[in-house]
């Protein structure tokens, strides 16, 4: 029998640069592939292919043994092909059920909407997913998790037998991992194939049959997940060995930097509270590691300190002494303040925006001279910190949304270094970035460490989180539930404390 | 390397010269009056008061906002002018005007004083720029309502009536910035409600007011036509004075934009407003700054529209806003916000311009103008956007 989908010698160029040299690929029904490179290396360019978004591309796409050629993601999608994006692509005022049958909505005899068999086969898709979503609320009014259930459910609806999901963790907390993970085993027993896109290499290997490894465009190797250990996995990836992914250094803890006695905020979107009662002390040199599932409030906590909320914050605040609830991010930057937040499009770049023009951002007087902006100024300005770095823009003119999520996430890692904050709340630092941009971020951290600077650190993944925290402070449903140090913690305490409430410890 | 890209990205990059150049040579060859001197300023003259207009609509539309109100706002401000020149008692128009040029005298020597302290001295002095605000607030409020009784001087109408356009454009950013309203409402309820104030401030029941530089009775200073004369260089009437003030904004708008922070800004907030915020930003100072400033430029295109029409009247700048957003788009920026620049604005002013200008001439009945125009704007649009491009290699 032939196998449910072959990628033979895909090549690909863009404006004459080829981009993949002649890619294979294999899927077979009720299997899932995991299909890992780093960014750049050609994942979503071929899948996009696949998905008929790109059409010019040269080599044999087989399905079923027979070939095909989608001019158009309408036609993929009628031959059960299905992508769903980092991005959700659903109408956020919608209903479930509207959105589920978006573009194949039932009609009646005039033509007009029918309303019944809509509701109907909206609720058949969801059913499979989760059977307690309601199809008749809007959208918006989901949390995060249940959205991507929905686009889930969507592909459903239009009988997928190939899904392609590429990174559609990067906005779930653990719980909702698990079970989206389920529902990708149910998917498997119905014989859909999956291909699954992530960085997340735990994630690959809990759920993925075959590992299939992309580098530069070219198709570096394929291997059962069971026989292929993380240490290959990542050589191939990188083509060289990353000897530590996570370098820690530990420096020496020096005077207070940040100090936070029994602070709560009411959440701006309910009526409960984000987080409260919370005592943190972060000194110079050190890692205090921030974790908790999603709504934890861990997010909140550092928008807070930032002063993103305003005044909302009760509570009491140090900043190297000064007692001070910033009122707006311009006073917590003014104190030497930084955050970095975890959605870089919607929050941490200008994309119109050039790469000098995105640094010196929150630090443009350094750009001026005599009140007026310098544009020989500006870019002197930003080359220590671009040095410091390592960053590697085609240009400094290069608009910002042309760079990879790593060089992306080192011009918002620039703009603070220009601003000199000595107190750096990253959240989730190496979301969506690969494995050589990650480890270079840990070492810049480091260096940050080593310079006297306290980091506040959220990630989602733990490993990651243990690795480089001194200390961690876990957080659940808004209130601490733990802290402990870098000797005491492992992965089954920290998720212990991350699903129970415990009257506790400060960090 | 030519690739069969390079082309098309080369051409999207200069889209707005070629078409201005294609609208020109068009003109050249459909009509031999098109090339005179004498229509040349015709045209400087037709596009200066849209051309002012745009350029504050640029600032605007940069930050993600719009403003549909300076064509009421410039009905407005020439109603004000008018009886500003003419009348020699206290009205309506001067009880709007006076206090509004102490907010403009407070607000620009105020910030004067404080900008010059915190870049010549590094420091933030927040005493002395009050004591200039207050003092200047005074000092131009006071000149103005003096000069109530004697009649308005060019050069205090000059300082009068823009700032009238200045405060509905604070009023209109001060409620955009902090009730976070969407700028088309805001600025469509500003447009209802600035035609009804031009229609009170005018009086009965928005009557026209004439303005006369010569007489028996009382008239407007003859120093006053000069706005509406033509710079004699080398003993040819050469640049239209109006043109001359159109310039004059493009170039310091466009250093506004290139060498300030508050420009730099402009472009953050419009680009992304939640990451501005984030960077320290005042993104409210931001959007009530271009509101105000796009009012301000109302204002002073109402004056040269009194000068020209030689009257002030409540529907002066019907419509106006919308070719002023035309010119803006045309010119390739963003209704997004965030991408754009004052040089395309001033091609797509022209291109406007020049495009009216040799219809006329060639008598094209006013409803195809029309209709021709709104062609222009979605196809340059397109253009501009490359999706005509897309289409045309698809084929």
């Amino acid at each position: 029998m032939a196998a449910l989908l072959e990628m033979r010698s895909i090549r690909k160029s863009f404006s004459g640069v080829e981009v993949l040299h002649g890619v294979d690929l294999d899927l077979d029904a009720g299997e899932v592939l995991g299909l890992v490179g780093e960014n750049g290396a050609g994942k979503s360019t071929l899948m996009k292919i696949l998905g008929g978004v790109h059409v010019d591309h040269a080599g044999e796409i087989r399905l079923d043994g027979a070939p095909v050629k989608f001019l158009n993601p309408r036609e993929a999608q009628a031959s059960g092909v299905r992508l769903i994006h980092q991005e959700l692509s659903l109408v956020p005022a919608m209903t479930v059920a509207e959105n589920i049958l978006l573009g194949s909505e039932p009609t009646g005899s005039l033509g007009l909407l029918d309303r019944r068999s809509l509701t109907a086969g909206a609720e058949r898709a969801v059913r499979a997913v989760d059977p307690d979503l309601d199809v008749h609320c809007s959208v918006e009014s989901l949390p995060q998790a249940a959205q991507q259930l929905v686009e889930v459910a969507k592909a459903l609806a239009a009988d997928v037998r190939i899904l392609v999901m590429d990174e559609p963790t990067s906005s779930l907390g653990k719980s909702d991992v698990d079970r989206l993970f389920q529902l990708i085993r149910r998917l498997k027993t119905r014989g859909v194939g999956v291909i699954y896109i992530s960085h997340k290499l735990e994630e690959i290997y809990a759920v993925a049959d075959r590992i299939t490894v992309l580098r530069d465009g070219a198709h570096i190797g394929t291997a059962s997940a069971k026989d292929l250990p993380s240490e290959k996995l990542i050589q191939w990836m990188v083509g060289r060995n990353i000897e530590h992914l996570f370098p820690k250094e530990q420096a020496v803890p020096g005077e207070e930097l940040l100090r936070l006695e029994r602070c709560s905020l009411k959440d701006p979107d309910s009526d409960r509270n984000a987080f409260e009662d919370i005592h943190l002390r972060l000194r110079a040199g050190e890692i205090l590691g921030l974790a908790g599932l999603r709504g934890a409030g861990t997010s909140k906590l550092l928008g807070a300190i930032f002063g993103r909320f305003g005044k909302a914050m009760d509570g009491r605040m140090w900043i190297r002494g000064e007692a001070i609830l910033p009122a707006s991010p311009a006073v917590a930057i003014a104190r030497g303040v930084a955050l970095v937040t975890n959605d870089r499009k919607e929050s941490g770049l200008v994309l119109p925006m050039n790469v000098v023009q995105n640094i010196t951002l929150a630090a443009l007087e350094r750009a001026t001279r005599r009140g007026f902006l310098s544009p020989g100024l500006e870019r002197r300005v930003v080359e220590s910190p671009l040095e410091d770095l390592d960053l590697r823009a085609h240009s400094l003119d290069a608009a910002v949304e042309t760079l990879s999520g790593g060089n992306q996430q080192k011009v918002i890692l620039a703009r603070w270094i220009l601003t000199g904050a000595d107190i750096l709340l990253l959240d989730e630092p190496t979301r969506g970035i690969d494995v050589g941009a990650k480890s270079e971020i840990y070492r810049i951290m480091n260096a940050w460490t080593a310079a006297g600077k306290g980091i506040l650190l959220i990630t989602s993944e733990l490993q990651e989180l243990l690795a480089m925290s001194d200390r961690i402070l876990v957080l659940h449903r808004g209130r601490a539930s733990g802290c402990f140090t870098r000797e005491e913690a492992t992965q089954e305490i920290i998720a212990h404390a991350m699903t129970t409430s415990r009257e506790v410890s400060h960090g | 390397m030519v690739d069969r890209n390079t082309f098309p990205r080369l051409l999207k990059g200069s889209v707005l010269y070629i078409g201005l150049a294609a609208v020109f040579c068009t003109g050249c060859l459909l009509s031999d009056q098109f090339l005179t001197m004498a229509n040349q300023r015709d045209v400087l003259w037709q596009v200066s008061l849209n051309g002012i207009l745009a350029v504050g609509m640029t600032l605007v539309i940069l930050t993600a906002g719009i403003d549909l109100s300076v064509g009421s706002v410039l009905s407005l401000c020439t109603v004000v002018c008018a009886m500003l020149l003419m009348d020699r008692e206290w009205t309506t128009a001067t009880m709007l005007a006076v206090p509004s040029m102490g907010v403009f005298g407070g607000l620009t020597a105020g910030g004067l004083t404080w900008w010059i302290f915190r870049h010549r001295t590094g420091r933030r002095r927040g005493i002395p720029a009050c004591i200039a605000g207050v003092l200047g607030a005074a000092g131009i409020a006071g000149t103005g309502a003096s000069a109530v009784d004697s009649g308005f001087s060019v050069l205090l109408v000059l300082l009068a009536v823009p700032p009238v356009g200045m405060v509905l454009g604070l009023v209109n950013g001060f409620i955009i910035a902090r009730g976070k309203l969407q700028p088309f409402i805001v600025t469509l309820a500003m447009m209802i409600s600035a035609v009804g104030l031009a229609k009170f401030v005018a009086g009965k029941g928005g009557q026209i007011h004439a303005i006369y530089t010569e007489g028996s009775g009382a008239h407007a200073p003859p120093a006053f036509e000069a706005l509406a004369s033509n710079l004699v260089v080398f003993g040819e009437k050469l640049i239209p004075v109006p043109a001359l003030f159109f310039l004059g904004c493009v170039v310091l708008v466009a250093f506004l934009l290139r060498r300030t922070r508050f420009g730099r800004h402009v472009y953050a907030v419009g680009g992304n407003e939640e990451t501005s915020r984030l960077s320290g930003i005042h993104v409210n100072r931001v959007k009530v700054g271009v509101y105000a400033i796009s009012g301000f430029l109302a204002g002073l295109a109402a004056i040269l529209y009194c000068a020209q029409y030689t009257q002030g009247k409540p529907d002066a700048g019907a419509m106006k806003e919308l070719d002023a957003i035309a010119a803006v788009v045309i010119g390739g920026a963003s209704l997004h916000g965030g991408r754009g620049r004052i040089m395309g604005t001033l091609v797509g002013v022209l291109i406007f311009g020049y495009l009216s200008n040799f219809l006329n001439l060639e008598r094209v009945p006013s409803h195809l103008q029309d209709i021709l125009k709104g062609v222009i704007i979605v196809g340059a649009v397109l253009l501009q956007e490359g999706t005509l491009l897309r289409w045309v290699r698809r084929r």
